[in-house]
């Protein structure tokens, strides 16, 4: 699947396209407003990736106009270091399908991009299966060998995290922001997040699951394949 | 403000004082210049009377012994001067001086003063010794007459001040007073200049320019600040986005020591800091700068839910009791974000701080939240809105949750109080 970075930030934007090209995405890179007008009128992306603020003052929402105009399946997520509640507002309004703000964990605009790409392609199905688990988006309802476990809110959200970020290291911090958004940042300790990950660990093993999810000690955790 | 007094009282004072010494010591000038006045006159007096003897006994041409029968006739009816033929032949000069002495009459206290002169004639180629005596008014009547009419005006120069200057008070001050109304009324936050009305007075003219002056001044360089605190929090964003993708990257490299992953951990302590610090602080001055102005309806028992519901983990994880009572519905009409932001960081504020097992008691009733927490130490009331005040050691605080609910609440005119009873910090906000 193709991905645009559309973000003025050299090293951010290579950061993001290393993490992404392990996920089986391929990623393109547009530091300009005009670079990344050219590349959306040659090419078709699956989810592009949209930082407001670009060089010269101009202005990512524009493009984002122009992109509502040619009303494909592109998916967009915009990525901004205002953190305004109108941009969001406005961005959601002209077309973005979510919105992230700086500075976020890359695992964080991994699952974003795995659902958003989901909801914007699969729009019939929305389902969500790897071997011998099946995830309903839709119905949010999760399936092991056939049969439908109960999940807490939380629990669900880190499994939809995992499986945004297969094979990935994913801190413990992030899962933190991942379950609890800013007010993640507020707090030191984040020890909770053991609970929710010993929980679906349990129910996910005792229907059956095979133990994808590892620990690895002191330093956070893997969904392995 | 115990000591102060009004601007006009305090020359008032001081031309009471003036007058009342000045009128005091004119009391004895008065005196002493009536009194020499009268004594001139008098002396003045006593001489015309003598000369007028001398001339008239030029002219009346009388014999030794008719002169010596009227003399006695004189000296009996005549209380004022006496006539006497002197013993030696000499004419010694002319003797002036004041005697009290009481009256010859009836009434023996009243004692009267007399202005005397005493003198020698020579008539008929005698000696006669004459005296003259006037009476003159006494001191202590002057002095007292004086001293009355000195008080009476003093009263009515001290009577005559008041008045006035309650006058000119009213008048002369009244622009000074529109300019302090308008200053006690001006707000750094809301208010983007200031008018002040015109007057006639200069110095209140200079002082209402100069004021304005600063005041623009002020404003200035206070939306710079704002302009500057956001400015520089969103530049922050980026290298701290940069930063968290390299950690998240550096993360994923293959054959990590446990040493270098530890490390990689430890990075994200500060950094999560850095960012909370930074988002704290972009907040702080979106609310300064007004970017939160939509109001709506909002129901506060639903905020305070959902709220609870997002720190729920955090609750559960210090193993917290938390115990609401909501005495009515409480409905404002105000800015969801910020309310949202109020009460997540009271809530925030009071987990952070609470022991483990420890209380939190969140109560709402008569338009007053208030938000209890258990701890061991009252803090300090008047520094802990302010900030950047770390109360704790705990790194995790980044000093400004309280201050953003400070900020908030100056916003809306909403009162936030600090307690400590009972081993429970307060919080209150009365909306």
């Amino acid at each position: 699947m193709k991905i645009l970075i559309i973000e003025d930030e050299i090293e951010l934007a290579k950061d993001i396209s290393s993490y992404l090209s392990g996920e089986n995405y391929l990623c393109e890179i547009a530091h300009t407003y005009l670079q990344a007008e050219e590349k959306i009128n040659l090419y078709n992306y699956d989810c592009i990736l949209l930082d407001l603020m670009l060089p010269q003052g101009a202005d990512g929402l524009k493009l984002l106009e122009t992109l509502d105009h040619q009303n494909n399946q592109q998916g967009v997520i915009i990525i901004s270091a205002k953190n305004s509640l109108e941009d969001k507002i406005k961005g959601l309004k002209i077309g973005a399908d979510d919105y992230l703000a700086k500075p976020f964990h890359l695992a964080e605009l991994s699952a974003r991009i795995y659902s958003v790409i989901r909801r914007k392609q699969f729009d019939h199905t929305n389902l969500l299966t790897q071997n011998e688990l099946t995830v309903d988006l839709l119905a949010k309802t999760i399936k092991v060998n056939g049969n439908v476990l109960s999940f807490t809110k939380k629990e669900y959200a880190l499994l939809l995290l995992f499986l945004g970020n297969k094979n990935k290291m994913i801190s413990k911090n992030a899962i933190a922001e991942h379950l609890s958004g800013d007010i993640a940042d507020m707090f030191e300790n984040q020890d909770f997040v053991y609970a929710h990950i010993k929980n679906l660990k349990r129910k996910l093993t005792d229907a059956g699951c095979k133990p994808y999810l590892k620990t690895i000690y002191g330093t956070g955790y893997k969904w392995e394949m | 403000m115990g000591n102060v007094s009004k601007l006009l009282n305090k020359p008032l004072k001081a031309f009471t004082l003036y007058a009342l010494i000045i009128l005091i010591c004119s009391i004895p000038v008065y005196f002493f210049v009536v009194d020499f006045i009268w004594q001139k006159e008098l002396d003045e007096h006593n001489n015309i009377v003598k000369e007028r003897i001398v001339e008239n006994f030029k002219l009346n041409k009388t014999s030794n012994e008719e002169l010596s029968k009227t003399l006695a006739l004189w000296n009996i009816l005549q209380p004022g001067t006496k006539l006497i033929k002197a013993g030696n032949s000499n004419l010694k000069p002319d003797h002036i001086y004041t005697i009290t002495k009481t009256g010859n009459f009836n009434n023996e206290d009243q004692k009267d003063r007399f202005r005397i002169l005493e003198t020698y004639l020579k008539i008929n180629n005698n000696t006669y010794f004459m005296s003259i005596e006037t009476n003159v008014e006494e001191a202590d009547e002057t002095l007292l007459a004086i001293a009355i009419v000195t008080f009476l005006f003093f009263s009515l120069l001290v009577a005559g001040f008041i008045l006035l200057n309650k006058k000119i008070a009213k008048k002369i001050w009244l622009p000074f007073q529109n300019t302090l109304e308008k200053l006690k009324a001006f707000d750094l936050n809301t208010d983007k200049s200031i008018e002040f009305s015109k007057t006639d007075i200069e110095e209140f003219e200079q002082l209402n320019q100069e004021l304005s002056k600063l005041i623009l001044k002020n404003i200035s360089i206070f939306d710079q600040q704002k302009v500057f605190l956001e400015n520089a929090s969103h530049e922050l964003q980026t290298p701290l986005a940069v930063i968290k993708a390299k950690i998240d990257s550096l993360l994923q490299s293959k054959n990590l020591s446990s040493d270098q992953l530890h490390i990689i951990n430890q990075i994200n302590v500060p950094l999560a800091r850095a960012s909370r610090i930074n988002k704290n602080l972009l907040l702080l001055s979106k609310i300064e700068n007004h970017q939160y102005e939509d109001k709506e309806d909002i129901n506060f028992e639903t905020i305070l839910t959902e709220s609870l519901t997002l720190l729920e983990d955090y609750i559960i994880d210090k193993e917290l009791s938390v115990t609401r009572s909501f005495e009515n519905q409480s409905q404002l009409f105000s800015n969801k974000v910020l309310v949202e932001v109020l009460v997540n960081n009271l809530l925030i504020n009071a987990i952070k701080h609470t022991q483990s097992r420890g209380k939190i008691i969140i109560e709402l009733k008569n338009g007053v939240l208030t938000v209890k927490n258990s701890g061991k130490v009252p803090l300090n009331k008047d520094r802990m809105f302010s900030r950047f005040l770390i109360n704790s050691k705990e790194p995790s605080n980044s000093g400004l949750g309280l201050a953003i609910v400070m900020e908030i609440s100056n916003r809306y005119q909403w009162k936030v109080t600090y307690n400590f009873d009972l081993e429970m910090h307060l919080f209150s906000v009365a909306f």
